[in-house]
């Protein structure tokens, strides 16, 4: 008996037991229903009568998450329109350019809990594979946005399937050495890449008539890839996929145990990282019209992780607050070139060791604590 | 064949230091398990401070030597104590972060304190070079294959002979059991991350003579280190050796034979390739976790 | 109907230089409970791995319905049929209770990357079907009101029940249970025993490895006993009782 009461008494202390239907139910011990006790399935009437209520649809997640990128375009459309300064104009471009790369890295990193400390790689490819085909074969930009895509697809797969076998430090070796590898190739190849002088005369993009090369037409273009950009994460992060990501990220042996290939995922999300990176490089190289390889590496990587780092791990949103902080810190501080290595290993050292989950859900949570206190 | 053997010189020498570097990660990796992505950094370090004393401040050589070793070594146990030691979740790509956020940090330290100029010292003796078959080899080259030499025999002996060697064995196998057997696996921890920055820091002294050393040079070579010891087998300190040296004369090979300008890229297809097809290296005995 | 679910054929197993399986073999009925029990380092636990994959036997034959499965991929396994419980407990501790059990269903779910980003009317139906089914499997257990909370967040007894429902979201045809009982105090024990039951009525065959004697006796239909890599005895609960054998390696001899 002395048991059973102990039994209840765990319940009766969670502490998130804050719904008040539940809460009326474990008040009285009498009709608690047992553990584990099929068909007595809570007997008293206040559940009884709220059961549908309980089929709970996950996408009450997505629906937040709809109206947040209801929101998020309202404030881009805003933004298009109002801000007429270009210099601001080109700012916020980039920030969504590092939106993007943010965003792919983090499904990544904070979904799957694999790291990359080499997808500038991808960045690179997309915005070389673009910029080679246009300057050198004369392609439509519209014919090499999917080339561009294919080909950064195709080698982040034929680099995934074997480095996935890979954990922790050794896939950071690795990825980090693929892409020193690549960096050298675009530095070495010089015929192609131009070299250290770097690639010149990537066309501006043009939508038919529409000349898109205008500050705002610009903005439009990378903001609205943001926000499809942010639908995709949405939908794939609440899917059976991104579950099964989720599950990884938790526990890959459990996630095996559910049927899960666990590295044909991994496989999966790395390829569609280095997508989201590809379009990111598409679109600098054509908004910059100049690519040289110092854009792609091994601090740009750096500055990938840093951002995801910045947001929090697993955080869509959160993406953009690290691309944002990232972009902008430059402009705030003009003495922050000489800093700025310093300033990123130390972001990246103390977020990691004081608040992993990143500073939304760092300062949030630090909120929480400081009222309840 | 006179050509080759030049080559060969020119590959054992690097591949001297990379062995060095590879053993500073082979040690750390012993101790605790953790690959340390700011290891490049000490060799950096390690190579600049040299500059400082030895150039700058004109102290004699040995006096140089040792204080760039222990400086660079108090910085290792400064990072363990700093950072390492005080994350609560120790998951793999945390401390993957952390060591990539202070290899960050060290080059822009370095670099405000030493510029973002390439810096270069003196060879450490000023004898003629010895011709062998037509190569030449250089005195700085002796220099830095008989200084490996000595260290690798003093780790044998560390490790074989003396009790805190044993005791940092059974950190690496056990931490739990080690420490209840009364070892201090803290104090291990920290001797570990010491003597790995001590020997990242004589790989960047060997090095600075023959090379030009500035705040970014880190990078390449701690990848190159990593590199060598996947490649003899992580863990093993002679894997470390054989791999730093395979990996020096592999380089120097391609440099001579196929392009100067794929040199770097040598050392990262090696390392993929290692990755892939044979992680616990040559001489690994006991398979890699793959952690 | 086939005579077994699963069988094993003369298993052998070593690590290193240790014999942890001696030629074990043995026979799951189906729609029964069966037990794997046994002192510690008997041997249960890498009987268990080898059913579910994790290791290869050394020696001998894995037979699932009469096909070989030994060497095949842990995640292929599952799609066959059989889910599995760890002892540990092993939730996804950062979803909720419902995405738990929908992550169970994963085997039975087909659409991919494309079908999440298009999120065709199948996908939907097929999400829709699955919520319904997780939401049914959590009233089997249960554990239907807590669907919304964090997994992590229940007491440990719960996590158990949790874990079972979603083992059972794969429809899977057998289920193994490493140790079920440990960690639950004796009511929680009992009420495993009641649900473990009600899971048989539905068809799905049980497979347990266990140190609680009298959740065993009380539910198995079928019991192994292993004692140092070898079969000690096998029979009805009764039977392994009344075993001379199992009493001595049991309480030691005398």
């Amino acid at each position: 008996m002395r048991r059973r009461d102990r039994g209840r008494l765990a319940l009766g202390m969670d502490p998130l037991a804050s719904s008040g239907r539940k809460k009326a139910c474990l008040a009285s011990p009498e009709q608690a229903r047992p553990i584990g006790a099929p068909g007595s399935l809570c007997s008293c009437s206040c559940c009884r009568d709220q059961r549908p209520e309980t089929n709970i649809q996950p996408s009450s997640a997505g629906k937040s998450a709809d109206m947040k990128n209801l929101c998020l375009g309202a404030a881009v459309v805003a933004a298009g329109l109002l801000i007429s300064n270009p210099y601001h104009l080109q700012v916020l471009t980039f920030i969504g350019i590092y939106t993007l790369l943010t965003l792919g890295l983090n499904m990544l990193m904070g979904y799957a809990g694999q790291i990359s400390l080499g997808h500038a790689a991808f960045y690179g490819l997309g915005a070389y594979s673009t910029g080679i085909l246009t300057v050198h074969f004369g392609w439509s930009p519209w014919l090499t946005l999917p080339a561009s895509i294919l080909l950064t697809a195709a080698v982040a797969y034929l680099v995934a399937l074997p480095i996935l076998k890979l954990h922790g430090y050794y896939l950071g070796m690795g990825t980090l050495g693929f892409g020193m590898i690549v960096f050298i190739f675009f530095r070495e190849w010089s015929r192609f890449t131009g070299g250290d002088s770097g690639l010149v005369g990537i066309p501006a993009l043009a939508l038919g008539p529409v000349d898109l090369s205008s500050r705002t037409a610009y903005f439009f273009l990378v903001w609205g890839t943001v926000l499809a950009g942010f639908e995709v994460c949405g939908r794939i992060v609440n899917s059976r996929v991104g579950r099964a990501l989720r599950a990884i990220h938790d526990s890959e042996q459990a996630a095996a145990a559910m049927g899960i290939d666990t590295s044909r995922m991994k496989v999966h999300v790395f390829v569609l990282s280095a997508v989201f990176a590809a379009v990111a490089g598409f679109l600098y190289a054509h908004m910059i019209n100049f690519i040289s390889p110092n854009s792609f590496d091994f601090m740009t990587s750096v500055r990938m992780v840093t951002m995801v780092v910045i947001g929090g791990m697993a955080s869509i949103w959160g993406s953009v607050l690290g691309a944002s902080v990232i972009t902008l810190l430059p402009q705030w501080l003009h003495v922050f070139m000489d800093y700025e290595m310093l300033v990123y290993g130390l972001i990246l050292m103390l977020i990691m060791i004081f608040i992993p989950q990143g500073l939304v859900r760092g300062i949030t949570e630090l909120y929480e604590r400081s009222r309840t206190r | 064949m006179q050509e080759l053997l030049q080559y060969l010189f020119s590959g054992l020498t690097s591949g001297a230091i990379y062995a060095v570097i590879a053993l500073g990660f082979t040690m750390l990796y012993n101790a605790t398990g953790l690959i340390n992505f700011a290891q490049g950094e000490f060799v950096m370090l390690g190579a600049l401070s040299l500059v400082s004393l030895w150039k700058g401040f004109e102290l004699p050589l040995a006096v140089a030597f040792a204080g760039s070793v222990a400086g660079v070594a108090a910085v290792g146990i400064l990072m363990e104590r700093l950072a390492i030691g005080s994350v609560r979740k120790p998951h793999p790509i945390v401390l993957v972060i952390i060591t990539v956020g202070a290899s960050i940090l060290f080059r822009g330290v370095a670099m405000m304190i030493w510029g973002k100029d390439a810096h270069s010292v003196g060879t450490f003796s000023k004898h003629a070079p010895i011709e062998i078959g037509g190569a030449v080899l250089l005195p700085q080259s002796v220099w830095i294959l008989v200084i490996v030499l000595l260290v690798v025999a003093c780790l044998q002996f560390f490790y074989r002979k003396t009790l805190t060697g044993k005791a940092m064995e059974a950190c690496a196998i056990s931490k739990k059991a080690a420490a209840l057997l009364g070892i201090g696996t803290e104090r291990m921890t920290l001797l570990a991350f010491a003597v790995s920055a001590a020997m990242g820091a004589l790989g960047g002294i060997l090095i600075a003579p023959i090379t030009m050393s500035s705040y970014d040079m880190g990078t390449m070579l701690g990848l190159k280190g990593f590199c060598a010891a996947m490649l003899g087998g992580l863990g093993t300190s002679w894997g470390a050796v054989l791999g730093g040296l395979l990996l020096g004369v592999l380089e120097s090979l391609g440099v001579g034979f196929v392009s100067s300008s794929l040199k770097d890229a040598i050392a990262f297809l090696l390392l993929l390739l290692i990755l892939y097809m044979r992680p616990s290296g040559i001489l690994g005995k006991r398979a890699v976790h793959r952690f | 109907m086939p005579q077994s679910i699963v069988e094993l054929q003369s298993i052998s197993k070593s690590f290193g230089g240790i014999q942890a399986l001696y030629d074990i073999s043995f026979k799951v009925r189906p729609g029964a409970i069966h037990a794997i029990i046994g002192p510690n380092g008997a041997g249960k636990t890498t009987l268990f791995n080898i059913i579910t994959g994790l290791y290869r036997p050394d020696e001998g034959l894995v037979l699932f319905e009469q096909n070989p499965i030994h060497g095949l991929a842990i995640h292929q396994i599952v799609r066959l049929g059989i889910a599995r419980t760890f002892q540990n407990v092993e939730l996804f501790a950062s979803m909720s209770v419902l995405e738990n059990v929908l992550v169970g269903h994963h085997a039975r779910l087909r659409s991919g990357f494309w079908g999440a980003i298009g999120r065709w009317p199948r996908v939907r139906h097929e999400e829709s079907r699955a919520v319904e089914h997780a939401v049914e499997l959590l009233r089997f257990t249960g554990l239907e009101e807590l669907a919304d909370q964090k997994s992590s967040d229940l007491p440990f007894g719960w996590q158990r029940f949790l874990e079972i429902a979603r083992a059972l979201a794969s429809d899977p045809k057998l289920l193994l249970l490493d140790e079920p009982a440990s960690g639950l105090n004796a009511v929680e024990t009992s009420q495993l025993g009641e649900l473990l039951m009600k899971i048989r009525e539905r068809g799905v065959t049980l497979l347990l490895v266990e140190h609680d004697m009298s959740l065993t006796m009380g539910i198995s239909d079928h019991i192994l006993v292993l004692h140092q890599g070898r079969r000690l005895a096998e029979g009805t609960p009764r039977e392994i009782q009344s075993n001379d054998a199992v009493i001595c390696a049991y309480l030691g001899k005398d």
